[in-house]
């Protein structure tokens, strides 16, 4: 029986209501409606618990003859400990319940890499691959055996899976441990925690939905408006690369552990192509040639997709433990290819929003003054900058000196196109002399002769 | 080779070469890990352990995997032909920790939780029987008694060296005895519940009866619509010359061979007994095909 109140039909009020932790909070807050709240069981006499009121309360409110509005505190820490106390002497009542299977604990709890075992494995039917039918023959020297008279299936070998999974785990432990990022997905349905919880402990990144196809290969398109942060080697976030970031493509994954291979296909071809290496869960029809490091086991079951996941999220976060701690020592991660530049001390403070004014501003003053461009320091310094170099070319992007500094990237103008016979209106493009008052719509013919328009290649 | 493509499983290669030709600065994190832990080797053949069967029909076979047999799969194939509704039984195939076989010991007879012996008898050696009883029971209550746990009694019996007639016949008089007393708990359980106010809902066959009165219903309203297509089907083909009241004769034959079943089709049979090609009314156009659901 729960006691939150016991009503006394005869009796007088024993007590005034011990007030809750709540309603003391709301007490202090200056507040007239509190202060002309009305209870509406006034005349009704209760010894009463308050709202989550447990029986020691209760029985507490009977005991102790006087209550006062300070020792609420000592309400609440007295009925904290009499729970717990409740709890470890009737806790243990009951029937002995042998250690069992619980599902939740492959998530809140997930095994280590040391816990690999073949028991492990096969109690989460990690051997039971495919029918016959519709195997890969390349995966042949991970298949123990075919078991079944009518449909037939393979089942895939737990020592050869346990070696493979262990690899894996090494994998993962060493990225980690060197700083890398490291990508888990799984999109089928109901893998979306334990892939979540990978990349939690991994302190990596997480993808349970499709994958959008180009997310490496056109990251600049797809991941353009992605959050980017720069940390130092104790993982604090360091401010000032701002506009340096502003231009830059999302960070490209080190590793990508994927847990559904079939559906992941073109994840798995553009990490081929970006030179990434995959670790990927291996059924008996699926290539083997498409990952770096296969896992032979069975992805339909999501008790193994789980067990794997969780290994590899260990694995990582062991991996994490020991760079965490190299770093408090001192030791210093190796330089990684981010090609950013340190920030430097004056423009630290000056937002990339009140940069550009501020460019604007100059650069309108410019238009009345005719005065002669400048090369400014960070026209220089933006050259380098805002390209990756993944996408210079031959030429690579060339920005003409006199141009000076423009805070975002021009298209080069088209030869024969649309705007060819146009002059272009631009602030900062003279070398020389005033701009013209036509604006955008003059021709060549009506500009003075001797006025050189900047060209770019 | 051309249809397979193997760069993921070069990547530390194609990463040696872009650092020896200055396209990266800098090795990649995992350029150290995997140098020391490489890939597996990929598209090789599993090399012949076991012995396959001798003047085995295909050279091909030689490399596939291997069927696993075991020796209680003959005793699963005898059983189960005996008594196929063993299979309809819901069986539980999950396990704790991948050790559960280790759990059961098939030496102890299946009946087992019928047969505690008296309070306070003790064996020739003095040893209390039913304390012994208990702590067996204590380990193996969890038993699965099913067509499963019969098979892997037998195959223990014949391990122990009974000849296997008598192996098969001591586990199933076991298995019989255990489901018999099992039975009855369950039947007197619920008349036992049924009799101070529990109720249950549809049984098997009441489900089954409901299920197969749907598909009838169903059934009836298709096979009125197709004989209503199929009248219309002949009245189209109906070619002969003949006053109206020839066809009201011809209409009311039909209508009395066939129209005691279904009203609904004798309505439909007037309706369209009055529109014969080659009488003075001519035909009614009704679309080019019979109507089918």
């Amino acid at each position: 029986m729960i006691l939150r109140s016991l009503l006394l039909r005869h009796g007088r009020l024993a007590l005034p209501k011990p007030p809750t932790p709540i309603r003391s909070w709301r007490r202090y807050l200056a507040s007239e409606v509190e202060q002309t709240y009305t209870n509406p069981h006034e005349d009704q006499q209760f010894i009463a618990g308050g709202i989550d009121g447990t029986k020691s309360q209760a029985i507490h409110s009977l005991t102790t003859p006087t209550t006062t509005a300070a020792s609420s505190d000592n309400q609440v820490k007295h009925d904290w400990e009499f729970f717990h106390h409740q709890k470890a002497t009737t806790g243990k009542l009951g029937s002995a319940i042998a250690p069992h299977y619980k599902p939740h604990e492959l998530l809140s709890n997930p095994p280590r890499p040391q816990d690999i075992t073949l028991e492990l494995l096969l109690a989460s039917q990690a051997h039971i691959g495919h029918s016959t039918s519709l195997w890969n023959p390349a995966n042949a020297k991970y298949i123990f055996g075919v078991r079944g008279q009518h449909d037939p299936i393979h089942i895939i070998s737990l020592d050869v899976a346990a070696a493979h999974l262990r690899r894996a785990c090494k994998i993962v432990h060493g990225v980690t441990e060197r700083g890398g990022l490291v990508l888990f997905v799984g999109s089928r349905e109901g893998q979306a925690h334990c892939v979540v919880k990978a990349a939690k402990m991994a302190q990596g990144c997480h993808l349970f939905t499709k994958w959008i196809p180009g997310t490496i290969t056109n990251g600049q398109q797809i991941l353009g408006k992605c959050r980017k942060r720069v940390v130092n080697h104790l993982d604090e976030e360091v401010p000032g690369f701002e506009d340096q970031l502003l231009q830059k493509a999302a960070v490209k994954p080190d590793l990508v552990v994927c847990l559904n291979m079939l559906e992941n296909y073109v994840l798995l071809h553009e990490c081929a192509l970006n030179n990434i290496p995959t670790i990927g869960l291996l059924d008996t029809d699926c290539n083997p040639t498409w990952v770096t490091y296969p896992i032979p086991a069975n992805d339909d079951s999501l008790r193994c997709v789980q067990v794997i996941a969780g290994v590899l999220g260990r694995a990582g976060e062991e991996g994490q433990a020991v760079r965490r701690a190299r770093a408090r020592r001192g030791r210093m991660p190796a330089r990684q290819n981010h090609e950013l530049e340190a920030p430097r001390e004056g423009e630290a403070d000056v937002r990339p929003l009140e940069r550009e004014m501020a460019l604007l501003l100059a650069a309108e003053a410019f238009e009345e003054e005719g005065v002669e461009v400048k090369e400014d320091e960070d026209g220089e310094g933006e050259e380098g900058e805002h390209v990756d170099s993944s996408l210079l070319g031959a030429e690579g992007l060339d920005v003409e000196e006199g141009e000076g500094a423009i805070p975002y990237e021009r298209d080069a103008p088209i030869e024969g196109g649309a705007n060819s016979g146009r002059v272009e209106f631009s602030p900062v493009v003279e070398q020389r002399g005033e701009i013209r008052d036509e604006g955008e719509w003059a021709t060549e013919g009506e500009r003075r002769p001797g006025q050189g328009r900047t060209e770019r290649p | 080779m051309g249809r397979y493509d193997f760069s993921p499983q070069r990547v530390h290669a194609h990463a040696t070469q872009l650092l020896a030709h200055k396209r990266l600065a800098i090795p990649p994190p995992w350029y150290s890990i995997i140098a020391f832990v490489p890939p597996s080797e990929r598209l090789t053949r599993p090399p012949l352990q076991r012995s396959q069967r001798p003047g085995g029909k295909k050279a091909s076979r030689l490399f596939k995997p291997l069927r696993l047999r075991y020796e209680e799969d003959r005793l699963r194939w005898e059983y189960f032909n005996d008594h196929p509704w063993e299979l309809a039984k819901p069986r539980v195939v999950l396990e704790d920790d991948g050790r559960d076989a280790e759990k059961w010991d098939w030496s102890i007879p299946l009946d087992h939780a019928l047969n505690r012996p008296k309070s306070g008898a003790t064996s020739e050696e003095g040893v209390q029987l039913d304390l012994e009883w208990d702590s067996i029971q204590a380990g193996q209550a969890g038993r699965p008694i099913n067509g499963e746990a019969v098979i892997q009694r037998t195959h223990h019996l014949l391990s122990t060296g009974l000849p296997s007639s008598l192996a098969s016949s001591t586990a199933l008089a076991e298995f019989a005895r255990h489901r018999h007393y099992t039975e009855t708990l369950l039947r007197v359980a619920r008349e036992e519940a049924i009799s101070t106010g529990a109720f249950f809902g549809p049984g098997p066959l009441e489900i089954g009866m409901q299920l197969e009165d749907r598909q009838y219903d169903g059934w009836k309203k298709w096979a009125e619509k197709e004989i209503v297509a199929l009248k219309q089907l002949q009245g189209s083909a109906y070619t002969g010359q003949e006053a109206e009241g020839g066809g009201q004769d011809v209409v009311a034959l039909e209508g009395g061979t066939v129209g005691g079943e279904e009203g609904v089709a004798s309505e439909e049979l007037q309706v369209v007994g009055g529109s014969v090609p080659g009488s003075r009314a001519g035909q009614e156009a009704r679309g080019g095909v019979a109507v089918h659901a």
